[in-house]
């Protein structure tokens, strides 16, 4: 059994017990925590607070001390993100706050990537990320890549305005297998089952997971169109591509 | 504001609007979960959760699409047809009684096909027209569900519709205006993407002003809405609205109106009402002479009469001119209790 007095960092300490609500999760986090060395510990917490340059500086100090990245981007950065995932499905943090998570996570990853990729270990995963044929909006759909890379995925951003045929050729012309897919108009949402539809035309489907999201899609709308996820807002699509990703490594 | 009238477009009959189960809108009557409302008799009402509602995660993740459960209940689409009627009634009242001076209407999220969206629109548009004389807002992705709501207008005769919107992606709606005698909400979206910068948005909405002249519509029939973005995202989102807003007026004179959905701007961050009326006395001040917006949240008295000198709405207005990057002061202070002031 692990308790949350063997925690050894005050911030993660009091995050826990303030925001965490649902057992499983306070559980969960108890034990992630506290098989975290100190110094990794330290890194969430600076990745919590938003504060990239701690973020910046403990990271590169713990790869000089010999700290594997592995365990760094686990324990630490992935550990934090964690927690600000939590806390902004509660309601108790807000986009800008998220967003500069984020970025901290990525002033971290910046460190990690490099070793991780010389030394062979498969990064997180890439991402194709569109709007949909005939919708034009974004913003959700940039919300969403601003997360992804934060949470070390490689995203490969095809815009808006999408056609199956501009999906088809990402996969294609990249090592990608993971697609997300957005749309904002009920009028465009069936573009999602056409983008489908290609990949199986084209005898694809199988190599590939597809992700779905955007204001009026629901999770019942993705599994009509045969999609192998959704995600209600950015931070369910990390997550969700997180989940996804090693169903198509390799 | 000084003379002018600043025309409320009130965007609360949308059927993508929720409220939240743990919100204080939701209780459990007698074993019914439901949304309550009063009535106009000045009864508490209950209207029900369907069971097909219940079954969607949307539900299971405590949002409720409020306005789409009173349409479907309203056409008999399931749920007691009379507590539908009832609850539509509430909320155009509440926008009436605030000052809306057209009320827009949105069934996009009542199903996907659009023949049922153009049944929903068709029977809407009569039904709040037999409620009020204030004009409607015709308000679709869908070229077909507007054209469904411009002729129910047309055929109840009502006062002349708004069509929205017409873009450059979808530059033959003004055409469609012109046939129903409608006026036009122009905006900024691009042919193939939305714009992110004040010079796009400029240029967009100037070609489909441009267009819309063309076509016969009289420019004090146009709404240009040079689009609000959420400054969650990015700081000088509002920098951008408000200088294509400046930039409109001054090229297209005092007879064109200028309009913009206000709440966007404050998606995804706290105190949104205290923001949203920092946003529109801004885009007010920039030359806008209109919005599309919660009359309710925001009733146009109360955003004209806020304390402009308070700490509070300085901290608003410092975000929206992008000099809080992030909005952590703004976000900060709302922590801390600092942005409780009463904005009506």
């Amino acid at each position: 059994m692990f308790q949350l007095s063997g925690i050894a960092n005050e911030t993660i300490r009091a995050e826990i017990e303030e925001f965490l609500e649902r057992p499983e999760e306070i559980e969960r986090n108890i034990e992630l925590f506290s098989r975290a060395s100190p110094a990794m510990q330290d890194i969430a917490a600076a990745l919590i607070e938003g504060d990239n340059d701690t973020v910046d500086r403990l990271t590169a100090a713990a790869l000089a001390d010999g700290v594997p990245a592995l365990e760094i981007m686990d324990d630490g950065l992935i550990a934090g993100m964690g927690i600000v995932g939590i806390k902004f499905r509660e309601g108790f943090v807000f986009v800008p706050e998220v967003l500069v998570s984020a970025r901290a996570m990525k002033a971290g990853m910046a460190h990690i990537e490099p070793i991780l990729a010389a030394s062979g270990v498969e990064p997180i995963g890439t991402v194709i990320m569109g709007t949909v044929q005939g919708d034009l909006h974004d913003i959700g759909k940039n919300l969403c890549i601003m997360m992804l890379r934060g949470g070390g995925f490689t995203v490969i951003d095809l815009g808006v305005n999408t056609s199956p045929d501009e999906f088809l050729a990402a996969v294609k012309d990249s090592d990608a297998r993971l697609i997300g897919m957005s749309a904002l108009l009920t009028t465009t949402m069936p573009n999602m089952a056409k983008t489908v539809e290609a990949f199986k035309d084209a005898g694809l489907r199988e190599q590939v997971r597809f992700m779905v999201g955007g204001a009026p899609v629901t999770p019942e709308f993705g599994e009509e169109v045969g999609a192998d996820g959704y995600g209600k807002d950015a931070l369910a699509c990390v997550a969700l591509a997180k989940q996804l990703a090693p169903e198509v490594r390799g | 504001m000084k003379g002018t009238r600043f025309v409320v477009i009130g965007e609360n009959v949308h059927t993508s609007r929720i409220v939240l189960r743990k919100g204080k809108r939701f209780a459990v009557e007698n074993g019914v979960e439901g949304v309550t409302f009063e009535t106009l008799d000045g009864e508490s009402g209950l209207l029900p959760i369907s069971d097909a509602m219940r079954a969607t995660k949307a539900y299971d993740e405590g949002r409720i699409k409020h306005i789409a459960l009173a349409v479907d209940a309203a056409m008999g689409r399931g749920g007691d047809p009379d507590l539908g009627l009832e609850y539509l009634r509430r909320v155009v009242a509440d926008q009436v009684r605030t000052g809306a001076h057209y009320l827009d209407v949105n069934v996009d999220e009542i199903s996907l096909r659009t023949g049922e969206q153009r049944a929903a629109m068709e029977w809407l548009v009569g039904y709040v027209g037999s409620l009020t004389a204030l004009p409607i807002s015709v308000d679709s992705s869908d070229i077909t569900v507007i054209e469904a709501g411009l002729a129910a207008a047309r055929r109840a005769g009502d006062a002349p519709p708004i069509l929205n919107s017409a873009s450059l992606e979808r530059t033959e709606a003004v055409e469609l205006a012109v046939e129903y005698g409608a006026r036009a909400i122009v905006t900024a979206a691009g042919a193939d993407g939305m714009p992110s910068s004040a010079g796009e948005r400029i240029d967009n909405a100037s070609r489909m002003v441009e267009r819309a002249l063309g076509a016969g519509l009289r420019i004090g029939d146009l709404f240009v809405d040079p689009l609000v973005f959420p400054i969650s995202v990015d700081s000088s989102f509002g920098l951008h609205t408000l200088e294509a807003i400046r930039a409109l007026r001054e090229r297209y004179g005092p007879e064109i109106h200028i309009t913009g959905g206000m709440s966007n701007v404050s998606f995804g961050i706290p105190a949104r009402k205290l923001m949203n009326a920092a946003f529109i006395n801004l885009a007010v001040e920039a030359g806008a002479d209109s919005g599309i917006i919660d009359p309710v949240m925001n009733p146009p008295d109360a955003v004209f009469s806020v304390d402009r000198d308070s700490e509070a709405y300085g901290m608003a207005e410092d975000t929206l001119l992008g000099r809080d990057e992030m909005c952590m002061n703004y976000i900060m202070a709302w922590r801390k209790g600092r942005l409780d002031t009463p904005v009506g």
